[in-house]
This record gives structure tokens, sequence and C-alpha cells, in this order.
């Protein structure tokens, strides 16, 4: 069950109906982990077994840990990380179709597909099991770490919230309480952002797929590839922004998720404003338990080349998502002795030249999200820097090309600020008229592309 | 206080968004779907055949086939009401099956059988089948301004800009231009065993076939010259072995003599547009004749 179909409409809709009635408040946090069971099952019910066997390990490893903590913490981490890798790396050892072994239930492990938004909970888990065995933490019960661990919003693509920030907020939700126009800018922000925005553009990104790309002209593929950074950002702004203004509508912040990055003028600037929690989750639990800074420049730069590279895997068994991690460690690398002198100097136009050139990298690094197959990547790339000879190129309509962009353009260029100002009166009108063009201008229904991970 | 204002966002919010969804609606009613929208896709380029398809007067000849066919731009034929139905990227039977799926009938179906390895979309056709309409009932402000925009900036030939774009053309000798690279390319594309997808819609191709015969539509399949080095290929050999293997009679058969030697592909299968001129022109060769004969044997498509 995807946000953007009507059967989401309708499950969303029955859910908040009976959410905040005063006789079932007692049972507001069943009532979430009873919809996001359904929501998690609904299509894949196989996989459920699965989440079950995750949130009771994991609570089970937690009992333990809050007994002896250096002992039952690692192998609760441990046993995150083994799920992980099991069902995201198994094809890597075992091949797509794994030769029967004769056990029943071994084939039927091995046959299962990836399970939708894995890396998301198993992220979930080794925050809870971090977070609530620290001395302060607060106390938390099974309910609330199902509640944690599968609330439908997040559930599936983030944001990664952390154990320390969801559970004191588990407490009896008021109707009266309910955000409801933050909430609805939020949906509607999101809808406008995948439908109009990521739908239309991937249309002409799937241009960029093999074998179809080798009919593009040279600077078709320059467009496409900035096109696609477009469709990424809107595509996954879009999911989050449904979840954030759904986490509100059932009485939860969940964190922000992004804020313009493709207005930052450094690589490290970047991983502030993208897939904030991400970062976030990888700085807490990954770059600090290395050493992060603190042992000299040389092992700095290691640290954060190891970082990044574990997160690329952390998006797919694949070469190409590991070189992209490593890459974006290493710009984060390169740029930091060079970043004092780089922001001593105060020009507008060196700062829009700054931001060019992270765009530019952060754009080229895209290829290997689209094309996770590395020779086709390669190719790509390197078409981009040769002269085309198809005598039947691809059209591309770059009026159409323009215009589905303009809303990631238009929202970098921080018409947020301009929203403060006296125009705040035409917000509503202005949310109104997205909410129809996500509708008449809705491209083909395509998955998120985070769902994936 | 908060929420009366809250509620009076929301409620300004609903109203403007259906204040453009009325616009819309209205506008649709007004000017309908006659714009011709801008393909983005492939599948766009489908939809928006089919639509025009199942909207327009019934013609005499429809070609189904793939991009191949695709090619053979209507407007290269001299035969009166004739519809080139082919899909890029498709398979024959798609067309083949929303053409047999409308209430009233062509004539002649000419049905390629170059490209037999693709299923047929059973979506598209359960979209356009049964001659339902799939006129929208908003239309879309963005891609109708660009529509709009395109059609101003490459208004559509005249007849007489295509004549003279034609003679042209065909006054010239062919080009000279080295497509080995797309050639080597396109034999490597080719060279897979595709019996069992293909086996399975010549099946399916048969009894589309006596579908339309039971129908009152006469069907002749046609094959599109292809280089000599593709025509080798094993995916080319098998199919045709294949398709001739079930549909034997030579009656089933349009015959296409376009003079090889004239003929050139620039991407290594589809022909360039002097190419697809000669061929078009070769088909109304043989049209002229079977159009007559059927004039004769069958009055009219069923209605």
């Amino acid at each position: 069950m995807t946000f953007a179909s009507w059967q989401f409409g309708v499950f969303a809709c029955s859910v908040f109906a009976v959410y905040y009635l005063p006789l079932l408040r007692a049972y507001q946090v069943q009532m979430l982990v009873a919809a996001s069971l359904v929501f998690y099952g609904y299509g894949q019910p196989e996989l459920l077994p699965l989440l079950a066997v995750a949130v009771l390990g994991t609570w089970l490893f937690l009992m333990l840990a809050l007994r002896n903590r250096a002992l039952w913490l690692p192998l609760g981490i441990g046993f995150n990380l083994a799920l992980l890798a099991f069902f995201k790396y198994k094809f890597l050892f075992l091949g797509a179709q794994p030769a029967p072994t004769g056990q029943p239930l071994v084939d039927f492990l091995l046959r299962l597909p990836l399970p939708i938004g894995i890396s998301f909970f198993v992220f979930h888990n080794i925050s809870l099991l971090v977070d609530m065995t620290k001395k302060d933490a607060p106390r938390c019960d099974l309910r609330g770490i199902f509640l944690y661990i599968i609330f439908f919003p997040q559930l599936v693509s983030g944001p990664i919230t952390r154990a320390q920030m969801f559970m004191p907020q588990i407490v009896p939700k008021y109707f009266s309480d309910v955000p409801f126009v933050d909430a609805a800018k939020w949906v509607l922000s999101g809808f406008f952002f995948k439908l109009f925005v990521a739908n239309n553009l991937n249309e002409m990104t799937s241009h960029m797929d093999f074998p179809l790309y080798e009919a593009l002209q040279t600077q078709d593929r320059w467009i496409l590839l900035f096109l696609y950074s477009f469709q990424i950002y809107a595509d996954f702004f879009g999911y989050t922004a449904i979840a954030i203004g759904l986490g509100l509508l059932f009485g939860y912040r969940l964190p922000i998720n992004f804020n313009l990055p493709y207005i930052a003028v450094s690589f490290s600037e970047f991983w502030k404003r993208w897939h904030m929690s991400l970062s976030n989750w990888l700085r807490t639990y990954l770059y600090i338990p290395l050493g992060g800074n603190r042992r000299g420049a040389g092992r700095t730069y290691l640290n954060l080349i190891i970082v990044m590279g574990l997160g690329g895997l952390w998006h797919g068994a694949g070469l190409g998502y590991l070189l992209w991690g490593l890459l974006h460690g290493i710009f984060l690398a390169l740029e930091r002795p060079l970043l004092p002198v780089l922001e001593a100097i105060d020009s507008i136009w060196f700062r829009t030249a700054r931001i060019g050139v992270v765009f530019l990298g952060v754009s080229m690094l895209w290829i290997f999200f689209k094309l996770p197959n590395f020779d086709h990547a390669m190719s790509y790339l390197a078409g981009m820097f040769r002269a085309g000879t198809n005598p039947n190129p691809t059209k591309l309509f770059y009026n159409l090309a323009l215009i589905y962009s303009l809303p990631v353009i238009i929202q970098h260029l921080g018409v947020e600020r301009l929203m403060q100002t006296r125009l705040r009166v035409l917000e509503p009108y202005l949310y109104g008229a997205m909410a129809a063009l996500a509708y008449l201008e809705a491209g083909p229904e395509t998955a998120f592309i985070y769902f994936q991970f | 206080m908060e929420q009366r204002s809250s509620l009076s966002w929301i409620v300004k919010c609903g109203l403007s968004g259906a204040a453009v969804l009325l616009a819309c609606g209205a506008a649709t009613a007004w000017v309908g779907g006659s714009l011709q929208l801008p393909a983005t896709t492939t599948r766009d380029g489908t939809l928006i055949t089919l639509n025009r398809y199942v909207q327009e007067s019934v013609p005499d000849v429809v070609l189904v086939g793939s991009s191949l066919t695709y090619r053979l731009n209507e407007e290269y034929f001299a035969t009166p009401k004739l519809r080139n139905l082919a899909l890029a990227g498709g398979s024959p039977l798609t067309g083949l099956e929303v053409v047999l799926d409308q209430p009233r009938l062509p004539k002649l179906l000419l049905i390629e059988t170059n490209v037999l390895s693709r299923a047929p979309d059973d979506a598209v056709i359960a979209r356009f089948g049964r001659g339902q309409s799939v006129a929208p009932r908003f239309f879309r402000p963005i891609r109708v301004a660009v529509a709009a925009y395109e059609n101003r900036l490459h208004a559509p030939l005249t007849h007489k800009q295509i004549v003279d774009t034609m003679d042209r053309l065909l006054g010239q000798p062919p080009r000279d231009f080295d497509n080995s690279v797309y050639v080597d390319r396109a034999v490597r594309q080719y060279d897979e065993d595709p019996s069992v997808a293909v086996q399975a819609n010549v099946e399916r191709l048969a009894a589309l076939m006596e579908r339309a015969r039971a129908l009152g539509v006469r069907a002749l399949l046609f094959e599109l010259p292809l280089p000599k080095r593709v025509e080798a290929t094993r995916t080319v050999q098998i199919t045709r072995s294949l398709v001739h293997g079930r549909f034997a009679d030579p009656r089933l058969w349009l015959p296409i003599d376009a003079g090889l030697s004239e003929l050139r592909w620039l991407d290594g299968v589809h022909l360039d547009e002097r190419s697809a001129m000669l061929v078009s022109r070769s088909i109304d060769t043989s049209l002229g004749r079977l159009l007559g004969q059927i004039q004769g044997q069958i009055p009219s498509g069923k209605s």
C-alpha cells in the first residue's frame, strides 16, 4: 500500500476516524500498531512474521541489555545487522535464483524478497537498543517499542527517528491538539512533489535506463542527469513530507529530513541538508563510535570515507552504491581542510559557484542510484563527454522538463521566506492550487525510489 | 480562535483547489480533447495513437506493428483512409486486438510480423477495448499549454509541403551513412532464441486472424526488410521460420518490393525517411490491387 494509492487514503481516513474517539483513547498505541501491521502486511503478508521476529528479537535483546549492556547490546546490534545482511546481501552470494537446499524453511527464507523498509526498521532497532539502555533513558514497554519501530508513516522509508526523541511522545493524544494546518501543508506538499514533480520527471528520466540512454544526445544526457537530481529529491522529500504530515495527524512529530539540500555550498553542508535523519544516525551510531574527529586528521578522513562507504552499501548490495558512498566520503575528506579558507571568501558569486560545484558533483554521483549496474553507469557518464552520433535521438521536451522542475527550483530559491511576508495571506490558495495540480497533472504512478532501499 | 483560523485556512485551500478543478473541467467540456498532447515516452505515444484511433472515423486500411512500421507515416501513402496503428516499443498484437475490439471495423488489416517476441499490452487493450471512450474529464493545464506552444512552433505540414518533401527526398540518391556501429549493436541484440515467446504470440495471432475473418475483415501479414546482417541473426531467423511455418499460405501475405539496394537503416533496424517512403509506395501498389478485390467481395466491416 503506497501513500499515493486510493487504498491508502481509505486506510488513513479510517484509522484517523477512530483514533481520537474518547472511548478508545486508552488503546491509541495498540490501534496504531494494528494499523501499521495492516499497512505493512497489505500485499505482502508473508513478511509480517519477519517484522515480528525483528521487533520481538530486539525487545528481547533490549531487556537483556538493560541488565548487562556490555554483553547484550553488541549482540542485539549484531542480530539486527545479521537480519539486514541476510535479506539485503544474500543475492550477492547466492544469485537471484538460489538453488533449492531441500530444507523447506531455508528455501522459504532464501526465496523471500527484500522486505520493504528493512533498512529503516533495522536502524530504528539499533537506535532503540543504544538509546534505551543508557542510564538516563526513558522507560518503555513492548507496545511503545512496537509503535516506535513500525509506526506506519515512517515504517517504509523513514525519516529515521531516534528512540530518545520518539519514546517521550507516546502519551494520550487529543483531537484538539492536532495541528491541522501544519499537517495539511506537509501532506499537500508531499503529494505535489511526488505526483506533479517526481512522477512526471520520471517519464523523462526513464530514457536514462539501459539501453535507452544510448539513443540520447550528449546535451540531453546532461539535462537528464540534473532532472534525475530534481526527481530523486522531489520523490524522497515528497515521501517524508507526507510521513511528517501523517505523524502530526496522529500526534507524533517526526524529524525533518530535508532542508533545501541543493543550495549547499559544501559536501558536508549537503549532508546536513539531505536525508538528515540518516546523516544524524550515521554520525551518532557510526562516525562518533569510530572516533569521529578526535583521533587526528588522518583518522578523521578515514572515518568519513568508511562511514559514507557503509552508508552507500546500506542503500544496496552493489559496486555502484559502494562507489557512490566512497566518493561522497572522499569529497568530504578532500574539502575538509579547505573549508576554513573557502568560508573566509565573502562573495555572493563565489558562494553561487560553490553551490554549482556541489550540485554538479552530487548530481553526477546520483547516476549510481539511477543505474545500479556499474557498467551501465560508467557508460552513461562516458557518453556525457563525447559527441553522440545516433541518427534518431530521443526527443526531450525541454519546456516540460523545466516546468516540472520548477517547484524544486522555486523551493530552493526561498519561497518559504517569501510566505513569511505579507504574501502569507495567499498561502491557503497556493496549497489548494498545488493539490489540484497534483491531481490534474499527476505523472504515471511509480513506486517511491527509496522503497527499494 | 486558533481552531477557527485553521478551519478558515482549510476552507480557503479546499475552495481554491476546487476552483482550479472546475475551471479545468469546464475548459475540457468546451475545448474537448482535440489538442495533441506532447508524448514524453513511447508509452505516451502509444496512448495518443490509440486515443486518436478510437475517437476518429473508421479507416478502410489499418497497419499494426512495432516501431519498424511506426516509421511509415500515414502521409507517405497515396491510399486514402489508411491509418498506421503501429506502436513504438510495443507488440503488433496490441494494436490488432484493440482494432478488433471496436464496434466498427476497417476492411483490411495489415499486420507486421518482424517483432513477435513482445507480449501484447493487456492493460492497453483493456483500456481501449470495446470502443470505450477514454476522453479525460479534466484537461491537464500544463500539458495543454505546452502542446499549444509546440503546435505553434511546429505546425503540421500541409499536403503540398509533404508532397514536395517526398518528391525532393525520392529524387535524391540513398543516404551515404556508415551505420555499421548500429548494425553491430543490433546483431548482438538479436543473437538470442525467442522461440517460446514467439510461439505463444504466433498462436494468439492465428486466433486473432480467425476472429478478424469471422468479423468480415481481411487480415494480411507483412514483413519489413532489414539489413542483410540483421536478417541473418538468430532472433530474426527463428521468428521468421515460426511465423511462416504457421502461416504458410502465400495468399495471407502482402508482397513488399521496395528494392533492397535503395533502402537504408540509419540505426541498424529502422528505415530512414526516404526508405520508409519507398516501402509505403510499394505497399500502396499492392493495396491498389487488393482494395479493388475487397470492394467486390466484402461490402463493409461489421457495424
